[in-house]
C-alpha cells in the first residue's frame, strides 16, 4: 500500500472510531431469534421510512465534514480530490463499523445523478446542488421512465418547450413520470424531456434538473404487488425550470442520460449485502431445511446444492469485477451477467424456500421465519424487470460484448411525432 | 492490471499459440484415430519448450513451482482446443495424488520424470460396479495384499475409466488392504497388469479396463490413508476438470457467435434474431459463471483459504452445467450443419458429457459440495 493510502486508511479509521461502533461480529443464527423479515423492497411505514432517511442524511454530513463524504471529487465543488481508488478503500473500512444506511441518497442521487451533475451541469448548478448533495442536504431521484417508455426510454413524450421563446431563459415541463424511487424524499430530480419531435427519437431529448417543491410537480407513490410503495409517479404541470438548470445542450439529453445510465450499470448487481443475503447463507438455508424435515429430502438437497453454487458463481464473479476496478479497469457490459443472475438467484432461491415451507408460506401460521419469505417471494417478478429488463440485459450482452448484429427493423431515423406509438391510431 | 495478471495473459498466449499449431481440429481428429490417442511428438515439445507438465510442481521435484492458478490458465486452453493429451491424467491426477500422500521418496522418485515429460501416469480409483459416486474410495474393492517373498505389496482386482490408463508407464493406484484404502503405485511392465482400452464417448479422453492378477505394487504413504487423500486430490482435479470445461464451452460459445453473425437466413444474420442472440446471451452468462468459479477456485487454493475445497466442488458443478449448456445449444444455433460428423460441435458435446460424469453422477457431484459445506 502507498503511503498516502495508508495515511488515508489512517484517518478513516481514526474517523469512524471517534464516530461510530464497530460492527458486531454477525450474531449465530438461531431459529426463532431476532428480525425474521426478508424484505426486499422496504416494508417500513412512512414515519419509519422519514426516520430513516433522516439518520442517512445526519450520517451523510458526518461523512461530509469529516472529509469523507465525497472523497473522490473534484476540490473545487467541495470534494476532496482523491482517486477512486480511495471510494472503494473508505467503503471497505466503512463496512466494519455499524453506520446507517444511506442508499436512499446514495444509489440514484450521489452514485448516478451527481456525476451527470458534473460532466454536464453549468456552473451555478454545479455551485449549487454538488456539495448540498454530498452533505447530504439535497436528495436526488431519477425522472426517467414514462408509462409509454420503458425499455424504449428514447421514446419518452414529456415536453418541455421554451417559456415566452428562446430567450425568455425558462422552460415549461408536462408529463408523466413513473417508477421513480425516492421522489418523495427527493428536493430535486433529474428530467428528460422531448425538446424536438420532429427530430429522430434520440436526437430531440434534453436533460434538466427540476426542483420537486416547484409548483406543477406532484408525486403520488405507486402501491406494487408486494403492498408497500417503494416507487412513485410523478407529475409534471406545467412545472417551469431555468435554462441554466439545462444539463448539456439542448436536444443533447441521450448523452447526458447515457452517463447517468453507465454510473447505474456499475451499481446494480453488485448489491451483496443485507437481510436479503443473510437469509440465502447456506447455514439459514439449511437451518431452514432442518427445521422443515427436508435435510433427508434427496430433491430438496439438489436443488439447494444447484441454487448454491450459482449463488457461489455469481458472487466471484463480482469479486473478480471488485478486483479488476480496484486495478483501474472500468466496467464494461458484461455487468449484465450479473444483474442477470442476481434476479435469476433470488426468484430461484425464493421459490426454494416455498417448497420448503409448503403450506406456511400461503397462510400465516405466527409462526418465526416462515410466512415472512412471502416478501421475497413476491419482490421477486420486479428483479428481473428494474434497472433494465432481463430481455434488454441479452440484448446488450449479445450486441456489445458478443458483436451479434441489431434487431433491424427498429427506426432510429425518422421523425419521433411519425413513430407509431402503444394504443395509437394506425 | 496487475503484473501477475499479465504473466498470466502472457502464459495464455503462449499455450494458446502453441496449440493452434500443434492441436488444431484436423489434429485432435487424427489423435482420435491413432491407437496412442496422442501425438507423442507434442507431448515432448508441451515439456520441452514450454515446460507444462511441471508447471505446478515443487522446484524440489524437478517442477517450476507455480500454483493452481498458473495450471487453470493453461488447462482452459487445453479443454478449448480439446488437445489429446496425456497431460490431465499425468500432471493432475498422478502428480496429485502423488503429493497428497506426503511420502518424499515416492515424490523424489516418480515427480522428476512426470515434471520432464519423460512418464506418462495416471490415477486408478473407479471401479466397473461402482454406482453413485465411482471416485469414492470407501467403494474401492481392489484388494492389496503383502507380496510372499520381498517387502512389497500385490495388487488383485479390476479398474474401470482409467483416463490414459492404456499408455501410462506408471499407474497410481487406490486399493483396500486390511487397514482401508491405500494409494500403490504399479509399473506399466509389471507382470500381472492388463489394459485393455474401452471405447469411449469422447474419443479424445482414452479410457482404459486394468486387470490385476498379483501385480506387484508399492505403497505410497501409509496405509489406510486412501479416503483423506483422494478428497484432496478430487479437490484439486475438481479444479482443473472445470478448467478444461470452462475452456471448452468458451469456445463453444464463440463458435456460435461466430455463426450467428455470418449465417444468413430471412436475409438478415440469424444473430439479429432475438431468439438467436438470447440463446447466444445464456450461453455467455453461463460461460462467465464458469470461469470466475474455476479462477476463484484456484486462486483460494493459491491462497491456501479453508473455502477452497467448497469453491472447488462448487466450480465443477458450475462448469459442468455451463459446458453441457455451451455445447448442446452451439449445435441448436448451427442447425443442420452443426449435427454433421464432420463439423466439430459434436466433438464437444461429446467431451461436455464425458467430462460432466467424470468424478460421479450430478448427484454425486451436488453432495461433494453439499459435504465441503458440512450440510
Amino acid at each position: 500500500m502507498p503511503d498516502d493510502t495508508r495515511d488515508f486508511a489512517r484517518q478513516a479509521r481514526e474517523f469512524l472510531d471517534a464516530q461510530a461502533r464497530p460492527a458486531a461480529e454477525p450474531a449465530q443464527f438461531r431459529w426463532g431469534q431476532g428480525d425474521d423479515s426478508v424484505a426486499y423492497f422496504s416494508a417500513d411505514p412512512p414515519e419509519v421510512a422519514e426516520r430513516k432517511v433522516r439518520a442517512a442524511r445526519d450520517w451523510q454530513r458526518t461523512r461530509y465534514e469529516n472529509g469523507f463524504g465525497w472523497i473522490s471529487g473534484p476540490p473545487d465543488y467541495g470534494g476532496r480530490g482523491l482517486s477512486p481508488l480511495h471510494d472503494l478503500l473508505y467503503d471497505a473500512i466503512e463496512s466494519e463499523y455499524e453506520v446507517p444506511d444511506t442508499g436512499t441518497l446514495s444509489v440514484v442521487g450521489l452514485g448516478m445523478i451527481g456525476p451527470t451533475i458534473l460532466a454536464h451541469g453549468q456552473p451555478t448548478v454545479k455551485d449549487r446542488y454538488l456539495s448540498a448533495m454530498y452533505r447530504g442536504d439535497v436528495i436526488a431521484c431519477q425522472l426517467f421512465s414514462e408509462p409509454d417508455a420503458g425499455s424504449d426510454l428514447a421514446s419518452l413524450q414529456t415536453r418541455a418547450v421554451p417559456a415566452g421563446g428562446a430567450a425568455g431563459g425558462e422552460w415549461v415541463l408536462d408529463g408523466q413520470k413513473v417508477w421513480t424511487s425516492v421522489a418523495q424524499h427527493s428536493q430535486i430530480g433529474m428530467a428528460l424531456c422531448r425538446t424536438d419531435p420532429e427530430a429522430p427519437k434520440h436526437k430531440g431529448i434534453t436533460a434538466f434538473l427540476v426542483d420537486m417543491s416547484a409548483p406543477g410537480v406532484e408525486v403520488r407513490p405507486l402501491r406494487q404487488m408486494t403492498g408497500g410503495c417503494e416507487f412513485n409517479e410523478v407529475f409534471l404541470t406545467g412545472v417551469r425550470v431555468r435554462d441554466d438548470h439545462r444539463l448539456g445542450e439542448v436536444n443533447g439529453g441521450w448523452r447526458v442520460a447515457l452517463t447517468t445510465l453507465m454510473n447505474e450499470r456499475a451499481t446494480v448487481g453488485s448489491e451483496g449485502g443485507g437481510q436479503v443475503a443473510e437469509a440465502l447463507s447456506p447455514e439459514r438455508l439449511s437451518g431452514l431445511m432442518g427445521v422443515t424435515q427436508t435435510l433427508d429430502d434427496r430433491a430438496a438437497r439438489r436443488d439447494l446444492s444447484a441454487l448454491l453454487v450459482d449463488m457461489m458463481a455469481a458472487r466471484h464473479f463480482n469479486a473478480r469485477a471488485a478486483r479488476r476496478m480496484q486495478a483501474g479497469v472500468a466496467p464494461g457490459p458484461e455487468m449484465s451477467v450479473a444483474k442477470l443472475m442476481y434476479a435469476q438467484n433470488l426468484t430461484r432461491a425464493a421459490h426454494f424456500v416455498s417448497y420448503l415451507l409448503g403450506p406456511r408460506i400461503i397462510a400465516d401460521t405466527g409462526e418465526w421465519g416462515t410466512y415472512a419469505w412471502s416478501e421475497l417471494l413476491l419482490a421477486t417478478p420486479a428483479l428481473r424487470i428494474l434497472g433494465g429488463t432481463e430481455e434488454i440485459m441479452k440484448n446488450i450482452l449479445a450486441e456489445r460484448v458478443l458483436g451479434l448484429p441489431k434487431e433491424p427493423g427498429i427506426d432510429t431515423r425518422s421523425p419521433f411525432r411519425e413513430l407509431p406509438r402503444s394504443g395509437g391510431a394506425a | 492490471m496487475s503484473d501477475s495478471q499479465e504473466e498470466l495473459e502472457d502464459l495464455r498466449e503462449a499455450v494458446r499459440d502453441f496449440l493452434a499449431s500443434k492441436s488444431p481440429e484436423s489434429a485432435v481428429r487424427a489423435a482420435m484415430d491413432a491407437e496412442r490417442r496422442y501425438d507423442p511428438a507434442v507431448w515432448d515439445q508441451m515439456a520441452r519448450q514450454l515446460r507444462l507438465p511441471g508447471l505446478a510442481l515443487p522446484g524440489d521435484y524437478g517442477g517450476d513451482g507455480f500454483g493452481l492458478t498458473e495450471l487453470e490458465v493453461v488447462l482452459e486452453e487445453m479443454g478449448a482446443a480439446l488437445l489429446c493429451s496425456p497431460f490431465f491424467a499425468t500432471a493432475v491426477l498422478a502428480a496429485q495424488a502423488l503429493l497428497a500422500s506426503s511420502d518424499k521418496a515416492a515424490c523424489a522418485r516418480y515427480l522428476p520424470p512426470i515434471a520432464a515429460g519423460q512418464s506418462v501416469a495416471t490415477l486408478a480409483v473407479a471401479e466397473s460396479g461402482a454406482v453413485g459416486d465411482p471416485w469414492d474410495p470407501a467403494l474401492v474393492t481392489t484388494r492389496a495384499s503383502r507380496a510372499k517373498a520381498g517387502e512389497g505389496w500385490v495388487l488383485s482386482g479390476q479398474k474401470s475409466f482409467v483416463i490414459d490408463g492404456a499408455v501410462a508407464d506408471l499407474v497410481l493406484v487406490i486399493a483396500r488392504s486390511a487397514a482401508g484404502p491405500a494409494l500403490f503405485a504399479v509399473d506399466r511392465a509389471a507382470p500381472g497388469l492388463r489394459a485393455t482400452p474401452m471405447t469411449t464417448l469422447d474419443a479424445t479422453r482414452t479410457m482404459a479396463v486394468l486387470t490385476f492378477e498379483q501385480a506387484p505394487a508399492v505403497l505410497i504413504g501409509a496405509e489406510g490413508q486412501g479416503g483423506e487423500l483422494m478428497s484432496r486430490v478430487l479437490d484439486v482435479a475438481c479444479v482443473a476438470l472445470a478448467a478444461e470445461q470452462a475452456g471448452g464451452a468458451r469456445r463453444c460459445l464463440q463458435m456460435s457467435t461466430a455463426y450467428a453473425r455470418t449465417r444468413f437466413q430471412f436475409g438478415r444474420p440469424i444473430g439479429s434474431f432475438q431468439a438467436v442472440k438470447h440463446k447466444c446471451a445464456d450461453i455467455l452468462v453461463r460461460v462467465e459463471l464458469a470461469e470466475a468459479s474455476a479462477r476463484e477456485a484456484a486462486r483460494l487454493a493459491d491462497e491456501g483459504t479453508p473455502e477452497f475445497p467448497v469453491a472447488a466442488a462448487a466450480a465443477h458443478v458450475c462448469c459442468s452445467q455451463a459446458y453441457m449448456f455451451a455445447a448442446t445449444e452451439n449445435i441448436q444455433v448451427h442447425g443442420g450443419i452443426g449435427f454433421t460428423w464432420e463439423h466439430p460441435a459434436h466433438l464437444y458435446f461429446r467431451r461436455a458429457k464425458s467430462s460432466e460424469l467424470l468424478f460421479g453422477s450430478p448427484a454425486a457431484c451436488h453432495e461433494r459440495f453439499l459435504g465441503r459445506l458440512g450440510i
